[in-house]
């Protein structure tokens, strides 16, 4: 070969006014997500949305995430947000966990979003446990992380006979299992993740909600999207989709409530509460707080001023 | 339940009845077996058999062992496949050539419009004698209650002890089961019973009973073309007896006539 | 006076069924059968399992097919289930409706569809037809949710007649099948597979491998059930006493061919094809 290609270019022609600059732009920050990783996961999201319940697979990337800690979760919310949007995460109803603080952080700082603790605020809320307590509108969306995809998991391992129960909807395995559980136990004991019949047609796991929050996704305003990243899956609830809790016709779903339980800060029955440890209170054991620490604070903040 | 019978056909004095009520037509019935397993040899069973039996009237069998009598009834039953002829049942529906009917036909109509009675009971060894007789009932088309009605009321006229009418069949003694066999196989009166040796096991007041109830079903006008050892049996039952010999049939006539004869001959 | 009888509706008709396992060449039905004494076609590419294979079965009918092993009657019976394709023939069975289909042109998943209420299967090992680590009402269960049964007090009650029926101790109702003996599970394989009152049962060898006793009281009880609910069904086995417990008529298979088919008492005493004849005498013995 002959001299170098370096020695003969000439790298000081200017390229304003020219075709050449028009393709270089000032580059959007690149995030984690490269626009074509953004664009799978959008065409997986629409086709989930497009057929309610049904597992999409995706090809899900490496996240700074450690798997199991949200990474599902964290790319649909990376996909769909920009720089108009408000991103508020809680991990188990709050904001201000380790988990939900990290997340928040990456994706707002990645993606130019702004962050919120106040559910009316948001437009993307990213969820590992809870639905807010504040009823959700139209225009939100909701992210939740999902560890264990699949409902049928507990009844089959292969992955073509599962392929087949929900192709041609027969879940007799998991109405087995559920039949197993209320004869051993009288009652049917699925406490988080409860199967739930999706527009009528796919049963999907509500991992990771508790049953108190299942109702809550019958018919709502709001669109629901179920990331999976180690299972590589996405499924979603559209707006107005009917969501029904598998049980049978004389076994009502029941959701969780402890009788005279109430929140030790801001007095309310009519939400989640969880328990604290007797060692973590001051003096009176099984004391209750609100799961939704925004919620619990906003009501608060209210009482206090009227 | 009761049912409008025929009348009883009048008897002519060779011992035949009139054609209009015949209930069973065999012409030129042949059997004989191929032994494939022992080179093929043949055994001619029945050598060409004309008959007729009419609705009313007992025909009895007579022959020593061997003679083809028992073939006989199990070639028309169907138990074993004719070789040659023809055994015509005239049925309410019509006449049916029971030799040239589809498996699934003859099925059918066993036990409904022809029976046959077998010396030996066979039934699942746990049942008990009520239920074995009632589901022949029910078989035949009786609702429950009914059959188990009727059930009763024919063991009970057998002499079957009611103390043994749910104990398993199997534990039942030989006359027992001869009895259960008896009453299961006539609880329904068919059109045309054919019965092989039905009383051979049973002790004289039993057999009393037993007769009494097969002449009760020809009077009733039930056709019956039965096998007996016992010549007493066939002079107080039959119409007619007709002797066997070597497959075919060597003379036809009232009881008094032929058994005169069959005397010292009998087995 | 005697009781008419009304012909019964064919629920079953089988029509010169065949599977051949292995190239499927047709050169191996000529090469294959009881003249020449095997299924297999002599350079072993072909097993030729079952051949124009043709019978009928009414509703209340039970009709038998008698065979040693390699003769071709589990083929058929698997070809009828659905556990295994065809390779000729048609299987036609009167659907609910009054419809006819032909089963071996149904996709699997109708195939599935109809084994939930309209044709049942009992195996001869329960572990096929059962779920081992599910309870007993819980087997039973499993049809009646996947026919639609949505009411947990109703599916226990169903569950608990069936169980009483096939005579299980109803305080093994919630016990998981794992823990019954083998007949037990033989009648909770009978009591699931009549859930859904199946208008067709298929048995396979269903006392094969039960001590004598135990499978006297299985079949006495199969015996009850066939008269009681009018179930058109084809019973398999090798066993004589089976066949002739429970079948009015049968036929005999040998090498994947049928050899004779009757009314199985006349089979039984009067056999007419030589393989027949060896067999009854050997099952007399």
């Amino acid at each position: 070969m002959s001299a170098t290609v370096s020695e003969t270019i000439d790298w000081s022609i200017p390229t304003e006014g020219t075709r050449l600059d028009a393709l270089v732009e000032p580059a959007v920050e690149a995030g984690i997500l490269d626009e074509h990783a953004k664009r799978e996961l959008r065409r997986a999201i629409l086709t989930a949305v497009c057929v309610p319940g049904y597992q999409v697979p995706f090809g899900s990337r490496e996240m700074p995430v450690a798997r199991g800690w949200g990474s599902g979760g964290l790319q649909i919310t990376l996909a769909i947000v920009g720089l108009d949007d408000v991103v508020k995460v809680i991990d188990q109803g709050d904001d201000e966990g380790v988990n939900a603080v990290n997340l928040r952080r990456l994706v707002t700082d990645t993606t130019g979003a702004t962050e919120t603790t106040e559910v009316s605020e948001a437009t993307v809320i990213q969820t590992r446990h809870r639905i807010p307590e504040d009823a959700l509108e139209a225009h939100q969306t909701l992210v939740l992380q999902v560890p264990v995809p699949e409902p049928l998991r507990g009844v089959e391992r292969n992955i073509a006979e599962l392929g087949r129960m929900h192709a041609e909807a027969d879940y007799s395995r998991m109405w087995v299992s559920l039949y197993e559980d209320k004869v051993r136990n009288g009652v049917i004991t699925k406490s988080t993740g409860y199967p739930c019949l999706v527009g009528g047609r796919y049963v999907i796991a509500t991992t990771p909600i508790p049953r108190w929050d299942v109702p809550r996704l019958h018919r709502a305003p709001f669109l629901s999207l179920f990331g999976a990243g180690r299972e590589r899956k996405i499924y979603a609830i559209p707006p107005d989709t009917d969501v029904e809790p598998l049980t049978f016709d004389d076994v009502p779903f029941e959701i969780e409530k402890t009788p005279g339980a109430r929140c030790s800060l801001c007095d309310a029955t009519e939400a989640y509460l969880i328990e604290i440890p007797p060692s973590d209170a001051a003096a009176d054991d099984g004391r209750w707080i609100c799961s939704d620490t925004a919620w619990c604070r906003r009501r608060r903040v209210e009482a206090s001023q009227s | 339940m009761s049912e409008p019978t025929p009348e009883a056909p009048r008897t002519e004095p060779d011992g035949s009845t009139q054609p209009q009520s015949v209930v069973l037509s065999v012409r030129g019935l042949r059997k004989h077996f191929v032994l494939h397993n022992v080179d093929g040899r043949q055994v001619d069973g029945l050598a060409g058999i004309d008959l007729d039996v009419s609705a009313g009237e007992h025909v009895a069998l007579a022959g020593s062992s061997g003679a083809g009598k028992s073939t006989l009834l199990k070639c028309i039953y169907r138990t074993y496949l004719p070789s040659a002829g023809t055994a015509t049942l005239r049925s309410p529906t019509g006449p049916v050539e029971l030799t040239a009917l589809a498996d699934a036909e003859l099925a059918a109509i066993r036990g409904r419009q022809f029976g046959y009675v077998s010396q030996f009971l066979r039934a699942e060894p746990r049942r008990g004698a009520l239920d074995i007789v009632a589901r022949a009932g029910i078989a035949r088309g009786m609702d429950r209650a009914t059959a188990v009605e009727a059930a009763a009321t024919a063991l009970r006229r057998l002499h079957v002890d009611e103390s043994l009418w749910d104990v398993y069949a199997s534990v039942l003694s030989g006359g027992e089961k001869q009895r259960v066999n008896l009453a299961a196989g006539t609880i329904s009166a068919p059109q045309l019973l054919l019965l092989d040796e039905p009383v051979s096991a049973l002790d004289p007041a039993n057999r009393e009973a037993a007769l009494e109830l097969i002449s009760d079903l020809t009077a009733h006008g039930v056709a019956v073309l039965a096998v007996f050892h016992d010549l007493d049996a066939m002079a107080r039952l039959a119409s007619r007896v007709v002797v066997m010999r070597n497959g075919r049939i060597v003379q036809s006539g009232p009881p008094e006539e032929v058994l005169h004869h069959l005397e010292g001959v009998a087995r | 006076m005697t009781l008419v009888s009304a012909p019964r509706p064919t629920v079953l008709r089988v029509d010169r069924l065949g599977k051949i396992f292995g190239s499927q060449n047709p050169a191996a039905i000529e090469q294959t059968g009881p003249e020449v004494g095997s299924e297999k076609t002599p350079d072993g590419s072909s097993v030729v399992a079952a051949w124009d294979v043709s019978f009928d079965v009414a509703a209340g009918e039970a009709f038998g097919v008698i065979g040693e092993s390699g003769s071709g009657k589990s083929t058929v019976m698997r070809a009828i289930a659905g556990d295994h394709s065809a390779s000729a023939g048609s299987v036609r069975m009167r659907r609910r409706d009054g419809s006819t289909s032909d089963l071996l042109t149904m996709t699997q998943s109708e195939r599935r569809a109809l084994r939930v209420d309209e044709l049942a299967v009992v195996y001869q090992d329960a572990a096929d037809g059962l779920d081992l680590n599910v309870t007993a009402g819980g087997n039973i269960a499993d049809r009646l949710t996947a026919a639609g049964g949505r009411h947990f007090g109703q599916i226990r009650e169903r569950a608990a007649e069936l169980l009483e029926r096939t005579e299980v101790p109803l305080d093994r109702m919630d016990d998981l099948v794992r823990t019954f003996s083998g007949g037990m599970r033989q009648r909770v394989q009978l009591a699931r597979a009549l859930a859904n009152r199946p208008p067709i049962v298929l048995f396979d060898e269903p006392t094969t491998g039960l001590d004598a006793s135990v499978a006297a009281g299985v079949l006495d009880l199969i015996r009850s059930l066939l008269e009681e609910l009018g179930i058109a069904a084809v019973v398999v086995s090798h066993d004589f006493s089976v066949i002739e417990m429970l079948t009015t008529r049968c036929m005999v298979m040998q090498h994947g061919r049928v050899v004779e088919q009757g009314l199985t008492d006349q089979l039984f005493e009067d056999p007419q094809a030589p393989y027949t004849q060896r067999l009854v005498a050997a099952a007399r013995a």
